[in-house]
């Protein structure tokens, strides 16, 4: 795989060659108002670097997932704009929206498999934006995408349960297989919604060890939220802090203080806001 | 303080909530309902005549009928086997047939599966039509299409199947939780993609679930649609009745009891291998 050309950019929408080298991630003047008339993000403008691995704290309801949603657009601001290597992602809609989410790999907390059909399918979902729906219909795959998702599988260890349900999966297998699916994709970019937050803590350390790698081995961008500050602290390398759909907090994760985490959560730091162990 | 302690402290003054009185509600919902019901059986504002006292009146009519039934005349056997070999054939095809239309519809009436209000909407209209006829009016309707035979038969119970089956499976996606279809659109997958490769899988049980119970309402309805001249078990009932030969009806209810109770043990079997 070709990771290492960060300057070469490929055109939005060009598969010929998955996308080579990560992408800067850019939000300018974002506001995420909801339906029912709840206020997500106010005003939120960032510069995240090609490369970056970002941590996004905060409390719960402080606009996190709302945030990661908007830069693959499953959420659409309602103001600002959302920028992702090459893809202006707030305007985009229906087939380049596809293309550009393809470029995007996100992970979840609750994992979001379909638990009664087998990591290989799962993982072939990773595959979606690259192949055409007639194909997929068919359930005809080629070589290529076959070979990709395998390598995505044996790089997070889970080559070997390719067959199983994933419904019979361990929770920390389920978001190795979701990693992987993710990682078929070939993106540019890595968002994961809390990814260790239905994890035990032996486990959540591993699967954050496995989104460093994906950062320093192939140099993705990514962009991960957390809830736990010593995760944020010992995994990523700039924290942002979220409190009420505002930016409170913009710094370099390691030296980041108990007062300023006491800052972003508008509360004195309890025990829960720790992990431990390790 | 531990929390042990913080336990301990609060056991002594729990202020526990007034329990909401809710019997008066369901007193009152239940009450309601009798009401109703009493006053759908008054003729005189236009409900239904409830004549009890015919039941006594005629009951030795019924009686001899039922006592005829109750002593079935075997003899009758070797003459529905072929017949009911048909009804089992039709309610297998039919089944087959309706799974496969089933599939798809299922997944375009269901919220989750097919986001398009427009479309929805319009499959579940069209179902609901297919729904509201009668299974008989298909059959007679269609005897008098393409003939008497099991082609009009397969043909209803095609449609009443599709009807049933698309509405409990599209139910069902609607009620299940569908976190892995935005794991798809996450990866840039067009609702069809989502649906061929997880959402399918996920909803198999559900399918094989509806599709094996049409399968039994298929043997049961075809008893009935005989009766139009559509093939099937049906038409040997239909003849029997015509002649009065009540005890040969018993033995071909018996017959259909057998085969419902057979159908029901196999597919509990199946369901439960599904699981
Ligand atoms: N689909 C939605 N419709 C309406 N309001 C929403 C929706 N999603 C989130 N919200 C609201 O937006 C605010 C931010 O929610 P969000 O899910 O982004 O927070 P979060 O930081 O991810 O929280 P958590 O840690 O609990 O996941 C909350 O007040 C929430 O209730
Ligand atoms: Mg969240």
């Amino acid at each position: 795989m070709d990771n290492t050309a960060a300057t070469q950019r490929p055109e939005a929408g060009d598969h010929a060659s998955p996308a080579s080298g990560p992408w800067p991630i850019t939000l300018d003047d974002v506001t995420v108002r909801y339906p029912n008339g709840v206020v997500a993000m106010k005003n939120v403008s960032l510069e995240i670097g090609a490369g970056e691995m970002v941590a996004v704290v905060g409390l719960s309801g402080s606009g996190k997932s709302t945030m990661i949603r908007t830069i693959n657009g499953l959420v659409t601001p309602t103001a600002g704009t959302v920028t992702v290597g090459p893809h202006r992602i707030s305007r985009l809609k229906g087939a380049a929206l596809r293309r550009a989410r393809g470029d995007i790999g996100m992970i979840f907390q609750s994992f979001n498999l379909a638990d009664r059909t087998s990591v290989y399918r799962n993982a072939m979902v990773g595959r979606f934006s690259h192949t055409p729906t007639w194909r997929t219909l068919l359930g005809l795959t080629t070589a290529e995408d076959r070979d990709i998702v395998m390598r995505a599988l044996d790089s997070v260890g889970m080559l070997e349960k390719v067959w199983h349900r994933a419904g019979a999966l361990s929770g920390g297998q389920k978001q190795r297989v979701a990693i992987a699916r993710a990682l078929a994709q070939q993106p540019a970019v890595m968002l994961a919604d809390e990814p260790v937050a239905s994890l035990d803590p032996p486990t959540a350390h591993s699967v954050m060890a496995d989104l460093a790698d994906i950062n320093a081995d192939r140099g993705l961008t990514v962009l991960v939220n957390l809830h736990l500050m010593d995760l944020a602290r010992q995994y990523t390398t700039r924290m942002i802090g979220l409190r009420a759909g505002e930016v409170v907090y913009d710094g370099p994760a390691a030296s980041a203080t108990d007062a300023d985490f006491e800052q972003i959560y508008g509360r004195p730091v309890q025990q829960r806001d720790r992990l431990g162990q390790q | 303080m531990t929390a042990a302690d913080a336990v301990a402290g609060e056991r002594s003054q729990l202020t526990i909530p007034p329990r909401p009185r809710t019997w008066p509600r369901a007193a009152a919902i239940v009450a309601a309902l009798a009401a109703f019901t009493i006053l759908t059986t008054i003729p005189a504002i236009g409900g239904v005549e409830l004549d009890f006292a015919s039941i006594a009146r005629n009951w030795t009519n019924g009686a001899d009928r039922i006592v005829q039934m109750l002593t079935p005349d075997w003899s009758i056997l070797p003459r529905t086997w072929q017949p009911l070999l048909e009804t089992l054939e039709m309610a297998l095809v039919d089944a087959a047939i309706s799974a496969v239309l089933a599939v798809p519809l299922s997944l375009w009436a269901a919220r989750p599966t097919n986001p398009n209000g427009v479309a929805r909407r319009a499959v579940r209209f069209v179902l609901n039509v297919v729904r509201a006829v009668p299974d008989l009016v298909y059959a007679t309707v269609l005897v008098a299409m393409v003939g008497v035979g099991t082609l009009p038969g397969i043909i209803t119970l095609v449609l009443f199947d599709i009807g049933i089956v698309v509405k409990l499976v599209s139910e069902a996606i609607d009620s299940a939780d569908a976190h892995y279809m935005e794991a798809g659109r996450a990866a840039g997958g067009t609702q069809t993609q989502i649906n061929r490769v997880t959402a399918l899988p996920q909803s198999w049980p559900a399918i094989a679930s509806q599709v094996l119970y049409s399968l039994e309402l298929n043997v049961r309805i075809s008893a009935i649609l005989g009766l139009v001249g559509a093939g099937g078990i049906g038409r040997l009932i239909d003849e029997m009745r015509g002649f009065y030969r009540y005890d040969a009806l018993g033995t071909i209810v018996l017959e259909i009891l057998v085969v419902v109770i057979a159908i029901e043990v196999a597919s509990n079997l199946l369901r439960k291998r599904l699981r």
